[in-house]
C-alpha cells in the first residue's frame, strides 16, 4: 500500500526536545538577588542553606534543578527531590544524601505533618550543615507558615537564607514564553504571546503547558503560530 | 566536550533523552569514579540504586559505550559515596572505627569553631546555664556530671555545648571531646551491628574524655539504641568522663525514654535555657553582625529583635537577609532599608489574594457595596473603583482576563484590558489614584 505523505499529517518525533532548567534560561524578574545568592553558594560561598518560597509557577523548581545541573557540572553529585511527585518514596530516600554536593528538596509542604518525613528532613539538615554541603528547600509558604509539627525542623529551615520567589510580571512571562519557544525552533510572535496572556491563566506553569501543546499541534499541522490558529487550538 | 570526563559527557547526552525530573532525581545523585576502562557509579542509597538498576542502567551503558570509542567500559553500580568507598576499599570499617583509630594517635575534635563562650551572649534567660557550662568546662567529670541542658528550639543549647568542649580543650589540649547528634549515635550503632563491629563501637564511645550528645529526645522509642546509650553512660560515669546532653524538654517529660535513663540524666545538674528577653535579643544580633564585620544600626537590630522573637535562628535568618540584600543592592543598612528587605518575612501571613478578596477590600475602601462593583452602573463613583479592582486582580492573581471579566458581573475581557490601561495612565497623572492604588496594594499584600 502506498502512503500519501503529502496528505498525512507530520507526526512529531517520539523524543520531544527536553527543556533543560539552567540559570542561563531562568528569567530572574524580581528574583535577581536569590539567583545571585544561589550562584555564589555554588561557587563556594559560606551561605549554603536556602529556603525558597512562593506561589506555584514562580520558578522555584526551575531554580532547584538549575542548582543540580551546575553542581554536577563541577563533577559533584546532586539530587533534586520533588516530594509531591514521589508519593511512593519513603524517608529512607534521604539516606546518604548528605554526602552529595547539593540536595534540592521541592514541595516540602507535601510532607508537613508526616512525623517520619519531618524527622528525616531534620537529620538531613543537620548532616548537610555538618558536612558544609548545599541544601535548598522549596515550599509554597515561608517556614514560619508551614504546617510542620517538628519545631526543630521549622526553626532550622528558617535559619538559612529565606527568599521569596516572585512570579514574573506579564512582560517577563512574555519573554519567558518566547525564549522557550525559540529553544524549540518555534516562532512565537509578540501579538500571539500577548493574546495568550490575555486569554489564558497567566501562571508560567499553565502558559508553558499551553506552549507545549501549541508546539506539537503546529508541528503536526505544519502551520506557523497565528492568532486565528491559536484560537482554534484553545477552543478545542 | 571530548576532553571532559566520560560521565559528564553522558550527563549531557541524557539531558536530551530523559525528563528533567528523571535526570535530576535519579542520575545526578550518582557519583562516578572513572578508572581507565571502568566506571563505578555510586548511589547514595538503595532506593536510587534500585531505580537506576531497574530502569536506566541499559541506557547509561549504551551511551557510555558509544562515547568510549567503541570500547565498552566496565560499569558497576553500588551504594556509597566517594569518601565511604575509599574507606571501604582500605578495610571494611564503619565510620566511627576509622575515627577511633585516629583518636588513639592524636586528639580530633569535631566541634564547630564558631560556637565559643566568647560569642555567646548572656542574659537573664540563660545565666544559670552559662555559669554551669563554664564550671563544667573548667572542671570536667566533676560534680556537674552529667550536665543536662534543656529548652526550646533555637535558644543556644548546641552553642553552649560546643563552647564547653572548646574550653576543655583550651585548658587541656589532649582532651578528646566528641560532639554528635543523637541520630548519629543511632545510625553508627546500626552500622556497627550490620558490620559486626559493635565492640569497636563501644570502645570508641567509651574512650572519649567528653561525650556531647545533642537533642537526646530523638532516642525516644529506639529501644536498642537506648540500651547501648545506657551502658555507654554508665561506663563514662564510672571513668569520671564528662557527659553533656541537650534536650527540648525536661528529661522526665520525654516520652518513649526508659525510666532508668531519665533518672540517670538527672544525677548531675539539669539547667534550663529560656527564650531571651528583648535586650538580649538585640545584643545577640549586634554580636552576630560584628562577627560578620557588618555595621548594624541599633534601630535595625531592635526592629528584628522586636518582630521575630520566637527563636534566635529566625532572627539570624532575618539579619542574614538584610545583609545580603544590602550587599546585592549596594545600599547601606538603614531602618527603612531593613523594613523593605524584610517585608515578606515580617508579614505574618502571606495571604493568598483572590478576586473576591480584592472586590471586598476595594468596596470597603471606597465605602461602596461589592454588588455595586458587579452591577451595570457606570457613574464615576462606582466605575473608577471597579477599574481599580480589575487592575489589581490582573496584577495580583493569575486569572485570565476573561475570567476576571466574568467575576465582575460578566464583563468582556476587553473591558478588563481597558480598565488596566486606564488605571496605569491615571496613576501617572493623578496623585490620588496613585495613592489609593498603593494603599490597596499594601492592604492586600500584608
Amino acid at each position: 500500500m502506498m502512503v500519501d505523505f503529502a496528505k498525512s499529517p507530520q507526526l512529531p518525533l517520539g523524543i520531544a526536545l527536553r527543556e533543560v532548567a539552567s540559570f542561563k534560561n531562568f528569567i530572574a524578574g524580581q528574583n535577581g538577588e536569590a539567583v545571585a545568592w544561589l550562584r555564589r553558594a555554588i561557587g563556594g560561598a559560606d551561605e549554603r542553606i536556602f529556603f525558597l518560597w512562593g506561589e506555584s509557577g514562580a520558578g522555584k523548581s526551575h531554580l532547584l534543578q538549575a542548582v543540580c545541573r551546575e553542581i554536577t557540572a563541577l563533577s559533584e553529585p546532586a539530587a533534586y527531590l520533588p516530594l509531591a511527585q514521589l508519593p511512593e518514596v519513603s524517608p529512607t530516600m534521604l539516606n546518604g544524601m548528605d554526602a552529595l554536593g547539593a540536595v534540592c528538596v521541592d514541595d516540602v509542604e507535601t510532607v508537613a505533618g508526616n512525623a517520619a518525613w519531618e524527622e528525616a528532613l531534620f537529620h538531613l539538615f543537620n548532616r548537610i550543615r555538618d558536612n558544609n554541603k548545599m541544601l535548598v528547600v522549596a515550599g509554597r509558604s515561608a517556614p514560619a507558615q508551614l504546617p510542620l509539627r517538628l519545631a526543630d525542623l521549622r526553626s532550622r529551615l528558617g535559619w538559612g537564607a529565606v527568599c521569596q520567589i516572585k512570579a514574573l510580571d506579564d512582560d517577563g512571562k512574555m519573554q519567558a514564553m518566547q525564549q522557550r519557544a525559540r529553544g524549540r525552533g518555534l516562532e512565537l510572535p509578540d501579538d500571539v504571546a500577548a493574546f495568550l496572556l490575555r486569554h489564558y491563566r497567566r501562571d508560567t506553569g499553565n502558559l508553558f503547558a499551553l506552549l507545549d501543546r501549541l508546539d506539537e499541534t503546529s508541528l503536526i499541522a505544519q502551520r506557523r503560530l497565528t492568532i486565528p490558529f491559536v484560537k482554534t487550538i484553545i477552543d478545542q | 566536550m571530548v576532553d571532559q570526563p566520560l560521565w559528564q559527557q553522558c550527563l549531557y547526552r541524557l539531558e536530551s533523552e530523559l525528563t528533567p525530573q528523571q535526570l535530576n532525581t535519579w542520575i545526578r545523585p550518582l557519583h562516578a569514579i572513572e578508572d581507565g576502562g571502568s566506571i563505578r557509579l555510586l548511589a547514595p542509597n538503595r532506593f536510587v540504586l534500585e531505580w537506576v538498576n531497574e530502569r536506566l542502567i541499559g541506557q547509561i551503558t549504551n551511551i557510555l559505550s558509544q562515547l568510549g570509542d567503541g570500547a565498552a567500559p566496565q560499569i558497576s553500580l553500588e551504594i556509597g559515596s566517594k569518601s565511604v568507598q575509599i574507606q571501604v576499599a582500605g578495610a571494611s570499617k564503619p565510620a566511627f572505627r576509622r575515627a577511633a583509630d585516629v583518636v588513639t594517635d592524636a586528639p580530633v575534635s569535631n566541634l564547630r569553631q564558631e560556637f565559643t563562650f566568647d560569642n555567646f551572649v548572656e542574659g537573664n534567660s540563660n545565666q544559670l546555664a552559662v555559669a554551669a557550662s563554664m564550671q563544667v568546662g573548667e572542671n570536667p567529670g566533676g560534680a556537674y556530671n552529667p550536665l543536662f541542658i534543656y529548652g526550646g528550639v533555637g535558644l543556644g543549647k548546641t552553642h553552649l555545648m560546643h563552647a564547653i568542649g572548646h574550653m576543655m580543650i583550651a585548658r587541656k589540649p589532649n582532651t578528646r571531646a566528641v560532639y554528635l547528634h543523637s541520630e548519629r549515635f543511632v545510625a553508627d550503632m546500626v552500622k556497627a551491628l550490620q558490620h559486626n563491629a559493635i565492640n569497636e563501637f563501644k570502645r570508641f564511645y567509651r574512650s572519649v574524655d567528653a561525650l556531647l550528645i545533642d537533642d537526646i529526645q530523638f532516642f525516644a522509642g529506639k529501644e536498642r539504641s537506648q540500651e547501648e546509650l545506657f551502658h555507654t553512660f554508665n561506663a563514662l560515669m564510672e571513668g569520671r568522663q564528662q557527659i553533656i546532653m541537650t534536650c527540648d524538654r525536661y528529661p522526665k517529660e520525654v516520652k518513649g525514654l526508659e525510666e532508668r535513663l531519665k533518672s540517670r540524666f538527672g544525677w548531675g545538674l539539669t539547667v534550663a535555657i529560656e527564650p531571651p528577653e528583648l535586650e538580649t535579643r538585640v545584643a545577640i544580633l549586634m554580636s552576630k553582625a560584628a562577627q560578620s564585620d557588618v555595621v548594624l544600626p541599633h534601630e535595625v537590630a531592635f526592629l528584628i529583635a522586636e518582630r521575630l522573637h520566637a527563636n534566635i535562628r529566625e532572627m539570624e535568618g532575618a539579619l542574614r537577609r538584610v545583609v545580603a540584600n544590602s550587599r546585592f543592592t549596594g545600599r547601606p543598612i538603614t531602618l527603612e532599608f531593613a523594613k523593605e528587605a524584610l517585608r515578606d518575612l515580617l508579614a505574618l501571613h502571606a495571604k493568598l489574594v483572590s478576586i473576591e478578596n480584592i472586590q471586598k477590600i476595594v468596596a470597603e475602601y471606597y465605602k461602596i457595596r461589592v454588588a455595586d462593583l458587579l452591577s451595570k452602573r457606570r457613574s464615576r463613583s462606582v466605575a473608577r473603583p471597579r477599574q481599580i479592582a480589575m487592575s489589581l486582580a490582573k496584577e495580583l492573581t493569575t486569572h485570565s482576563l476573561p475570567e476576571i471579566g466574568d467575576a465582575f458581573g460578566g464583563r468582556d475581557h476587553t473591558t478588563v484590558l481597558h480598565a488596566c490601561r486606564k488605571i496605569k495612565e491615571l496613576k501617572d497623572c493623578d496623585r490620588r489614584i496613585n495613592e489609593d492604588c498603593a494603599n490597596l496594594l499594601r492592604t492586600l499584600s500584608s
